[in-house]
C-alpha cells in the first residue's frame, strides 16, 4: 500500500460528455481496486400511487438483462471478472455501486453502457423480482418493529408530498406494477442527463475518459423529467400514531419537520442532532439513559433530503409504565436547549465528530465516492464535502438555539408509539 | 431461465471468455511486532492516509470462559467502559466523546477485545484512557445495575428478530454443552444474577498481558508510539499465567437429522439455517474452502441465491458461510421465506447441495470464483482500522502475513479435480441439521420430514 498524502479538493478530477453525463474521478492507487458509483435523481419522491415503490423494483430490474448482456448475464460477467455490485434506493435518488479490481474498468462500462442505452424488461423476470421485493419487504417487517413505526410516520406527518408513502411502496401496487410502468419510468429517469458517474480507485483520469466517450456518450439525452410540483402544506398541530405490536418494551419515534439539505439550517441542525444523542456524553442519553434510565437507547437522524423532510428521533424505553415521562423528558431536553442554548465546549465537541467522520469518508475509496456523490447531488457541488468541516465550524451557539425553537414545536411534530396493549 | 439460453448469451459477451487472469498483487504493508518485557504483544503499523489512529486489542476473555454463566463474558467487556479507578464514568465518556474518539468493548466466542479510533493529535490522551480501561476498570456497582437493566431488556427484545436469534440456535444444536455452543450475550436467566463481584473475578482471572495483544495503526511514527505504548501498558502486571481453552475438547459429532422448530406466533416468513459442523480456523485447505463456497454461496451467483431468488423469487437472499473458530466451526445455509413456501425454498435448498456433490465445479465456475475471491480481497484490508483487526486475528489464531501475502497463489492453486475433494470432505450432504423459525403450526408437518424434530419458542431463553 503506498501511502498517501490526504485528499484534496484538486484531486477529483471531472468532465461532462456531450450528452449530460457528468463524472467525477478520484485516482487513488492505496489498494489495487476501483469502484464506479452512478447516482441517479429517481426515488420514490418521483412516484404517484399507483407505482408506488417502483423506484426500487426498477433497481432490481436494472440487473435484470438488456441488448448485449441478457438476463443474469450483468452478474455473472461482473463476477467473472471479480467484481461485485450493489445498489440502492431512497426517497430521493437510486444509487448503483460497482467494486472490481482496477483491470475490470473497461468492463464496468461496457456492462453499465448495455444497461443504461437498452434494457431488456423480461416479463418472467418481472414476475420472479417482484416475488425478490415482496420477500425484501417481509423480512423488513419480520425482524424490526422501527420501519413500521418509521412508514407511520412519513405517512401521517406528509399527507400531500410523495414522502408520504415508503421507499418500498404499498403491497397492492407492488402486485400491480406493469409492464409499460416500468418501460416509461425506464425512458424517463435513467437518461445519461439525469446521471452523476463518480469514479474511485486505481485507475487513470485519461482512461476514464476515453472509456467514458466510447461506451456512454453515444447514449441520446432525454427530456428533464417533470419537477416534483408538490410541496406539503405546513403542519398546523400535532399528530400521534398508536401502534400495536407484541414487543418487550415500547418504541417511541417523533418526526419533526425540517427543511431540504441546501437549506443555510441544515449544519445547524445536524450538529443539534449530534449534541442530542451521539455519544454517552450526549444530551438525551446522559438525561434519559445513562442518568435516569427512562429509554435502553435514544438516537436522531436527519438525512439529505431533495425536499423539505423529517428530523428523527427515536427511543426505546426502559420501563413501560414510565413511556410519558420518556416523551416529556425528550421534548424537555430540546425544550431547555432552546431556551438557555449549549455551551461552546459541547459545540466544539461535536464539531470535532464531524472532521473524524470527514475523515472516515475519506479513508476509503468507496467512502470517497459515496461521498463525492452525495455532495454533488445534495449540496449541488461535490467541493461542498471538503468544505464540511469548515461550514460545521461556523455554526454558533446562537445558531443551535435558534433553530432548536424554530423547529421543534409541538405543532410540527408527529409521534408514533409502539406497544403490546392499545386501547 | 433456461440454461442454454443463457450460455448463448454469455457467448456473445465479449469480456466473459477473454484469457483474463486477475491479479490483484495484494501485499500486506509492512509492520514491526515485540513483547513487552510482561509479555504483551504489541504490534505497530503506519498508515499515513488521514490524521488518524486506529487501536484493535484483544484478551483471552471470551464467552467460551463463561461456564454456566451465559453473558458474564460480554458482560465483563461492557463494563471495562464504566469508568476507571481514577475517572468515573461520566468524566470518560465526556472526555472520549469531547475527542470525537470511537472506543468500543466487547465479548466475542472466544475472545474479548477493544477496539478504538481516535485522531492523530489526541493520542497522548487517547493511549493514556485505552491503558486505563485495560488495566485500571472500576466496575462501578450503580452503573452496572443500570448497564443489566438496559441488557435485560435488550434480551427480550432479540427474541422480537429471527435474523438476530438464528444463529444462536444453530451454534446451540451443533455444538451442544460444549463451550462453543454457549450464547455469547447470554440469556435472561444466567444475567440475572450477575454481580460486580462476578464481573471482577472473570475480569482478574482472564486479562492478563501474557495473554493479550494490541495493535496500533495509523498516522505516526513507529518510534514514538513503542515508547508511548511501552510506557503506558508496560506497569500491566504480569500474571505468569497462559491461557487454558476450555473449547480445546472435542464435541459430540452430530447423529442423524435433526430439526430444531422455534415457533414465532406473528411470523410471517421462516428463517432458516442448514448445515452441519465446518472447519477450525487453521484449516490449512481454508483459502480452497472459501473459493468453492464462494460459488456455492457466497456471492450473488452463487448456486443457491441464483436458484432461490433469482430463478424461483422465494427469497431476498440466500448464502452459505463457514464460520471458524479455534477448534471447529459450523456450516451453514441460510435464507428465508414466506410461510406457504417453506417447503419448496428447504427442498431446493437440499437439491442444491446433491447438486454441488453431484456435478462439482467445472472450468469456467472455477475461474469465475477464483477471479471474484481474488478481486474482492484487497478491500477487506483498506482501512487502519481493518488492519488493526487482522493483526490482532492473526495474534490469536497464530498466522502471519504469508495467509495475506500468498492468498493468490493459494487461490490460483485450485483446480476442479482438488474442488471435487473439498466439497466432499468439508461440505456436509446428510447428518444435516436444521434450525427452522417461523409459524410452527404451518410448518411442522413438513419439518418432521427433514428430521427429528424438537420444538421451542422464541420467547423461550436459549436452554
Amino acid at each position: 500500500m503506498i501511502a498517501s498524502a490526504q485528499m484534496k479538493p484538486e484531486d477529483v478530477k471531472t468532465f461532462t460528455l456531450k450528452n449530460g453525463m457528468k463524472f467525477l474521478v478520484v485516482e487513488d492507487f492505496s489498494i489495487p481496486n476501483a469502484n464506479m458509483y452512478l447516482f441517479y435523481k429517481a426515488g420514490s419522491r418521483n412516484e404517484h400511487q399507483g407505482i408506488t415503490g417502483l423506484s426500487h423494483f426498477f433497481e432490481h430490474m436494472m440487473f435484470n438483462g438488456a441488448k448485449k448482456y441478457g438476463p443474469k448475464a450483468f452478474d455473472q460477467t461482473m463476477e467473472f471478472n471479480g467484481g461485485a455490485n450493489n445498489a440502492y434506493t431512497t426517497q430521493n435518488v437510486t444509487v448503483y455501486t460497482n467494486w472490481f479490481p482496477a483491470s475490470a474498468l473497461e468492463v464496468m462500462f461496457d456492462l453499465e453502457s448495455d444497461r443504461i442505452s437498452s434494457l431488456s424488461i423480461d416479463s418472467a423476470m418481472v414476475e420472479s423480482e417482484r416475488g425478490v421485493v415482496l420477500s425484501e419487504r417481509s423480512t423488513g417487517l419480520e425482524n424490526s418493529p422501527w420501519r413500521v413505526v418509521i412508514e407511520n410516520i412519513y405517512a401521517t406527518s406528509f399527507q400531500e408530498h410523495p414522502y408520504h408513502w415508503s421507499v418500498m411502496g404499498y403491497e397492492d401496487d407492488m402486485k400491480n406494477w406493469k409492464q409499460s410502468d416500468l418501460e416509461k419510468y425506464f425512458k424517463t429517469y435513467y437518461a445519461p442527463n439525469n446521471c452523476v458517474v463518480v469514479i474511485s480507485g486505481a485507475v487513470k483520469m485519461t482512461d476514464v475518459k476515453r472509456l467514458a466517450e466510447k461506451y456512454l456518450e453515444p447514449i441520446p439525452a432525454q427530456p428533464e423529467p417533470a419537477r416534483v410540483h408538490i410541496t406539503e402544506p405546513e403542519q398546523k398541530g400535532e399528530r400521534r400514531i398508536m401502534l400495536q405490536k407484541d414487543i418487550a418494551a415500547p418504541y417511541i419515534g417523533i418526526g419533526f419537520r425540517t427543511p431540504e439539505t441546501k437549506h443555510e439550517d441544515f449544519y445547524a441542525l445536524t450538529l443539534l442532532s449530534d449534541i442530542l444523542t451521539s455519544g454517552n456524553s450526549s444530551r438525551m442519553n446522559m438525561e434519559l439513559v445513562q442518568n435516569k434510565p427512562l429509554a435502553t437507547m435514544v438516537q436522531s437522524s436527519l438525512g439529505e433530503s431533495f425536499d423539505p423532510n423529517l428530523f428523527l428521533l427515536y427511543a426505546v424505553s426502559a420501563d413501560a409504565t414510565k413511556l410519558n415521562e420518556l416523551e416529556e423528558g425528550m421534548y424537555a431536553v430540546i425544550r431547555n436547549i432552546a431556551e438557555n442554548g449549549v455551551t461552546e465546549t459541547e459545540l466544539q465537541k461535536v464539531k470535532n465528530r464531524k472532521l473524524m467522520e470527514f475523515y472516515g469518508q475519506i479513508e476509503t475509496i468507496n467512502g470517497k465516492s459515496d461521498n463525492l456523490g452525495t455532495y454533488e447531488l445534495f449540496f449541488g457541488d461535490y467541493k461542498k464535502m471538503f468544505n464540511a468541516p469548515a461550514a460545521f465550524n461556523q455554526v454558533t451557539v446562537d445558531d443551535i438555539k435558534r433553530v432548536a425553537g424554530k423547529y421543534f414545536k409541538k405543532s410540527n411534530r408527529t409521534v408514533a408509539i409502539m406497544q403490546k396493549n392499545v386501547d | 431461465m433456461k440454461s442454454t439460453h443463457i450460455i448463448k448469451t454469455l457467448m456473445l459477451a465479449g469480456f466473459l471468455f477473454s484469457a483474463l487472469s486477475i491479479s490483484a498483487q495484494y501485499k500486506l504493508p509492512a509492520y514491526q511486532k515485540f513483547k513487552l518485557k510482561n509479555g504483551l504483544t504489541v504490534y505497530l503499523m503506519e498508515q499515513h492516509e488521514v490524521p488518524v489512529i486506529n487501536v484493535s486489542a484483544i484478551f483471552p476473555a471470551g464467552a467460551i470462559y463463561d461456564g454456566k454463566q451465559s453473558g458474564l463474558a460480554s458482560l465483563t467487556a461492557t463494563a471495562l467502559m464504566h469508568g476507571t479507578t481514577d475517572m468515573p464514568k461520566k468524566a470518560l465518556d465526556e472526555m472520549i466523546d469531547f475527542m470525537a474518539a470511537g472506543i468500543n468493548t466487547s465479548a466475542s466466542k472466544e475472545s474479548a477485545g477493544l477496539s478504538a479510533k481516535f485522531a492523530a493529535k489526541d493520542s497522548e490522551k487517547a493511549m493514556q484512557i485505552i491503558s486505563r480501561i485495560i488495566m485500571q476498570p472500576a466496575f462501578d456497582t450503580a452503573e452496572f445495575n443500570k448497564e443489566k437493566k438496559r441488557i435485560l431488556i435488550g434480551l427480550e427484545q432479540r427474541k422480537e428478530s429471527p435474523r438476530t436469534m438464528s444463529n444462536s440456535f444453530y451454534e446451540k444444536l451443533i455444538f451442544g454443552a460444549h463451550p462453543y455452543g454457549n450464547v455469547v450475550s447470554g440469556t435472561v436467566q444466567t444475567v440475572e444474577p450477575l454481580t460486580t463481584m462476578h464481573i471482577r473475578n472473570f475480569y482478574n482471572n482472564h486479562y492478563y498481558p501474557e495473554g493479550s495483544a494490541i495493535a496500533i495503526v495509523g498516522n505516526f511514527k513507529s518510534a514514538d508510539m513503542k515508547k508511548m505504548v511501552t510506557r503506558m501498558l508496560g506497569s500491566w502486571k504480569s500474571t505468569g499465567k497462559k491461557p487454558a481453552n476450555p473449547a480445546n475438547v472435542s464435541f459430540a459429532p452430530v447423529n442423524g437429522n435433526n430439526v430444531l422448530l422455534v415457533n414465532k406466533d406473528d411470523a410471517r416468513e421462516t428463517t432458516f439455517y442448514i448445515g452441519g459442523t465446518g472447519i477450525s480456523r487453521n484449516n490449512p485447505d481454508q483459502v480452497a474452502i472459501e473459493v468453492v463456497n464462494t460459488y456455492f454461496g457466497g456471492r450473488f451467483t452463487s448456486l443457491l441465491n441464483d436458484e432461490l431468488r433469482v430463478n424461483s423469487g422465494l427469497t431476498y437472499g440466500a448464502r452459505s458461510s463457514f464460520q471458524s473458530y479455534k477448534n471447529g466451526g459450523t456450516f451453514y445455509i441460510s435464507t428465508f421465506t414466506a410461510n406457504k413456501t417453506t417447503e419448496p425454498a428447504i427442498q431446493k435448498t437440499l437439491d442444491l447441495i446433491q447438486r454441488l456433490h453431484e456435478k462439482g465445479m467445472d472450468e469456467q465456475a472455477l475461474a469465475s470464483a477464483k477471479n471474484y475471491v481474488k478481486g474482492q480481497f484487497p478491500p477487506r484490508y483498506e482501512t487502519a482500522g481493518q488492519l488493526a483487526q487482522l493483526l490482532t486475528s492473526m495474534f490469536w489464531y497464530q498466522y502471519d502475513e504469508s495467509y495475506i501475502n500468498q492468498f493468490e497463489k493459494n487461490v490460483d492453486g485450485l483446480t476442479v479435480e482438488k474442488a471435487r475433494q473439498i466439497i466432499a470432505r468439508y461440505f456436509p450432504k446428510d447428518k444435516l441439521q436444521f434450525v427452522l423459525i417461523g409459524k410452527a403450526s404451518e410448518i411442522k408437518e413438513f419439518a418432521a420430514k427433514l428430521g427429528k424434530v424438537t420444538e421451542t419458542e422464541i420467547k423461550k431463553d436459549i436452554q
